[in-house]
């Protein structure tokens, strides 16, 4: 199925290797900079998937996770956390804030997209 | 069964990584100086961390394991300082700028040679792992990350997990063997770049590196070319229908707007290439803190106008000159706190760096509070060197003196540190900023410090000019170089232009202007009707002013600099070229190539002492004196101020009026007073006048009237702080003064006249 996948992250050249692998996977994406701008996108339109870094200025994953829980559209969209960080605090913050799963930093593009069709609703 | 990515995209994704992570270490180095500094708020160890948090993991992604297991070892201290498990130390703080230096080699060879490098940064690492702890970890202890980099192959730091999962599978995760397998062997996500052969040389040829190519414009501006772009099409449009149905109003109003449109797109595009200067200075206070602790000095960096901003190609020519000055500055400026101390001042030097805009140029200038430029022991070294005479170095003014400093092959350390002396002297500076049409000045008071001005254009590609034409020929004077322009007319072009040991030289305002006929230095035939009129451009090159002899002024006009081809670049006299409306091609004179090939600067130094002196400094108890000398050579002086004119009378011409001398001048009758009466030379018989002679006469006026003063010889004008010493007042003297190490008497004018016209001063009251 193809869909519409948010990526949000600070550093430019991560979201354009995601965006690569996504899209060469026939996948529509969506870039933000950081969990402010990411939101503001998700107010404007639908996406069917969320994939985020955690550590960014202005507002970072976990707290743009537990916001994008509170609009009603994105109650149930999946949000993946990308991160290098794999403590398990870290994991059970993203847990208790609604992310859906979490991706590790360095990943392999493979990787990235048995994730993604794992946690997109079946077409 | 991970796709391998076209090397064009992976290529591209590496230069984004690049540029990245050069500005990201940028803004870490800044960071970290900043949290030494004190100046640290919560957001600042966070944006440490970021960066380096962030390259590890697109390095990582990108498969650059070296890369991705040094930053990780970084992140792991950062992480620790960032959540106050341990302190801010000077050590940390090192060991975390050499992190990034050894990131920036890293990515710079990856940039150049296409892989991360083989460089062991073992020892670095494991500084980094032992900075960890709050207390020091035995030295026997090989962190693992330390042993890792020193392996051969690029292995990636860390795999905590299998690299993704769902909290809804927890605890079983999805297993993904092969995932796990391939992470430990494979790099992930793309192969790395091969490593090009040598032969393949124009792919990886280091033209121009990543961060020079790249360039960040705002989409907004882009927009705004965008549009300009079409409203050009528009307006070629119009002009092309022009041609197949004439209409003169409508090609009229098309010019008109195409002429808008163009400036508008050049002012622009310009934007997009302009480059605030605090990029290159970005780096300073990182430089600055390393050599200061390395000669054991304190210093404090204070830089203003950051925002100042400049075209990227001439940001990108200024970076090496500029890094060198500061160098310069610590190691030969600035004192050790020791010394500063001995001498009164506080403890830690100052560095003060300001950029403005001024003049259509851009100013930098570096003051530093240090022990000042010694002049003595610069005229010694000069000598000692060969770059002058003893002779010369004792008549060398102050400032001509400090401009030794610029000299090929001069260096005033005593011993050649590892800093300064790499080779690449304060010539090399000079030599590069006049390179992009610049300048480079000096100034320096002993024990007080030392300031060193740049002056540069804003751009490079299009400039200001002067049209002139000489010998049939055009050519275009670049504006920066200009002062002003002076036209002489008949028998004034005959009379004016005076000859100097022989150098033609003119009178502009009582300073002597040595001549450049440009039609005798390129060997051009002049303009027949040449002679009637004469066309001086007063330029200024290299601190100093000559005049340019042509046969017409045209006019001004913004000209595309072109570089010229190879055949024609080693000629020193021109910059480039341009092309003009009508399509023919003129010249661009480098103004300081033709001074210093015809020599006129160089030559004129010793008359042109005056400049020297005014330009020297801003004190403000210096007064421009006109220094003559009596029959007898006794050296007399008066202040400019007074002066009203200077002329060359004939002799036969003087007349008596009574027991007066007089002349007429200029519709009236002016009496002459020779100063050699009145400052006790005695009078000799005054030869019998010959036809041609001439005297030198001051003309002094006021009230409407003038009176001439006879003097033997005019020498100079100078600007000098006087300490007048006035026991050796007497008639017709106010006192005497030391000036260009000369006994000189100052004149009482006023006195003497009282004393000669009597009529003078009863004519003015009435």
């Amino acid at each position: 199925m193809k869909a519409t996948i948010l990526t949000v992250d600070d550093a430019s050249t991560m979201r354009k290797v995601i965006a690569l692998a996504l899209a060469g996977a026939g996948h529509e994406v969506v870039e933000a900079e950081d969990g402010m701008a990411a939101l503001n996108v998700l107010k404007l339109r639908h996406v069917d998937l969320i994939i985020t870094d955690v550590n960014m200025p202005r507002m970072d994953g976990i707290e743009f996770t537990r916001q994008a829980r509170t609009l009603p559209k994105f109650q149930r969209t999946p949000i993946l956390l990308l991160t290098t960080e794999s403590d398990p605090e870290m994991k059970a913050r993203g847990r208790s804030a609604g992310a859906t799963g979490w991706i590790v930093k360095p990943f392999r593009q493979d990787q990235l997209l048995a994730v993604v069709a794992k946690v997109l609703p079946a077409a | 069964m991970s796709t391998a990515m076209p090397d064009s995209l992976q290529q591209q994704l590496l230069n984004d990584l690049l540029v990245e992570s050069f500005e990201g270490l940028d803004r870490f180095d800044h960071e970290l100086l900043a949290l030494e500094n004190g100046t640290r708020d919560t957001e600042t160890l966070n944006v440490i961390f970021r960066v380096i948090h962030t390259l590890k993991g697109t390095a990582g992604c990108l498969g650059y394991g070296r890369i991705e297991a040094t930053a990780h070892v970084g992140e792991s201290l950062l992480s620790r300082l960032r959540d106050g498990k341990i302190d801010v130390s000077a050590d940390r703080i090192s060991a975390l700028l050499a992190l990034s230096d050894a990131l920036r080699a890293m990515l710079q060879h990856l940039e150049t040679v296409g892989d991360e490098g083989e460089v062991d940064h073992g020892p670095l690492l494991a500084r980094l792992q032992a900075l960890q702890e709050d207390v020091p970890p035995a030295t026997s202890v090989e962190p693992e990350a330390a042993a890792a980099m020193s392996a051969a192959t690029p292995a990636p730091a860390v795999v905590e997990d299998d690299g993704f999962g769902l909290f809804d599978d927890e605890p079983a995760p999805e297993p993904a063997p092969a995932a796990v397998a391939a992470t430990a062997q494979t790099p992930p996500v793309a192969p790395r770049p091969a490593v090009p052969s040598p032969n393949s040389d124009s792919e990886i040829a280091p033209k121009a590196s990543v961060s020079e190519s790249a360039i960040r414009v705002e989409v907004g501006q882009l927009d705004k070319l965008m549009n300009l772009v079409g409203e050009l099409v528009l307006a070629r449009n119009q002009i092309i229908q022009n041609v197949t149905q004439p209409d003169p109003a409508a090609l009229l109003a098309a010019s008109q707007r195409l002429n808008l449109i163009t400036t508008e797109l050049q002012g622009s595009v310009m934007k997009t290439r302009m480059q605030p200067i605090g990029n290159v200075w970005a780096k300073f206070p990182r430089i600055v803190r390393d050599v200061a602790q390395e000669l054991g000095k304190k210093i404090s960096l204070v830089m203003e106008g950051q925002e100042t901003e400049l075209d990227r190609t001439i940001i990108e020519a200024i970076k090496d000159p500029l890094t060198h000055i500061v160098r310069n500055a610590i190691d030969h400026g600035l004192e050790t706190p020791e010394a500063r101390l001995a001498a009164g001042k506080p403890e830690e030097g100052r560095l003060l760096l300001r950029a403005f805009h001024e003049g259509g140029q851009v100013n930098i200038e570096f003051t530093d509070d240090g022990r000042g430029i010694d002049v003595e022991r610069v005229k010694a070294r000069a000598v000692q060197r060969n770059l002058v005479s003893a002779d010369q170095a004792a008549r060398l003014a102050d400032r001509e003196v400090f401009n030794l400093i610029f000299l090929p092959g001069f260096s005033t350390a005593e011993k050649v540190t590892n800093l300064s002396g790499r080779g690449v002297g304060m010539d090399v500076v000079k030599t590069n900023i006049e390179k992009i049409g610049g300048s480079v000045d000096v100034h320096s008071a002993p024990g007080q410090g030392t300031t060193l001005k740049i002056k540069i254009p804003l751009t490079l590609a299009i400039i200001p000019a002067l049209i002139v034409t000489s010998g049939g020929e055009r050519f275009a004077i670049p504006q920066v170089n200009l002062l002003e322009l002076v036209r002489l007319e008949g028998e004034e072009a005959q009379r004016k232009i005076e000859r100097l040991y022989d150098v033609p030289v003119y009178r502009l305002r009582g300073q002597l202007l040595p001549l450049v006929d440009l039609n005798r230095h390129l060997q051009l035939r002049p303009a027949p009707d040449a002679h009637d009129i004469v066309s001086i451009i007063v330029l200024q090159a290299d601190g100093r002013q000559f005049g340019l002899v042509v046969d017409a002024i045209n006019d001004t006009e913004e000209i595309v600099v072109k570089p010229l081809g190879k055949q024609l670049k080693s000629l020193a006299c021109f910059a480039g070229a341009t092309i003009m409306g009508d399509g023919r091609v003129a010249l661009i004179l480098d103004v300081l190539g033709v001074a210093q090939q015809t020599r006129v600067v160089s030559e004129m130094r010793e008359h042109a002492r005056a400049e020297d002196a005014r330009e020297a400094d801003q004190i403000d108890d210096r007064q421009t004196l006109l220094l003559f000398e009596s029959r007898r050579g006794r050296h007399l002086a008066l202040p400019l101020s007074m002066v009203a004119r200077l002329e060359e009378l004939p002799l036969a011409d003087v007349e008596r009026s009574g027991r007066q001398e007089v002349i007429q001048y200029r519709g009236q009758i002016m009496p002459l007073v020779h100063v050699s009466r009145f400052v006790g030379d005695e009078l000799e018989e005054r030869p019998a006048p010959g036809d041609d002679e001439l005297m030198q006469v001051v003309v002094y006026s006021a009230h409407g009237r003038s009176v001439g003063l006879v003097v033997s010889r005019i020498n100079d004008v100078v600007q000098e702080s006087l300490a007048v010493q006035n026991e050796h007042a007497r008639e017709g003297i106010l006192g005497s003064a030391v000036i260009q190490r000369r006994v000189t008497d100052l004149l009482d004018v006023e006195g003497i006249i009282r004393v000669a016209v009597p009529s003078f001063h009863h004519h003015g009251d009435n």
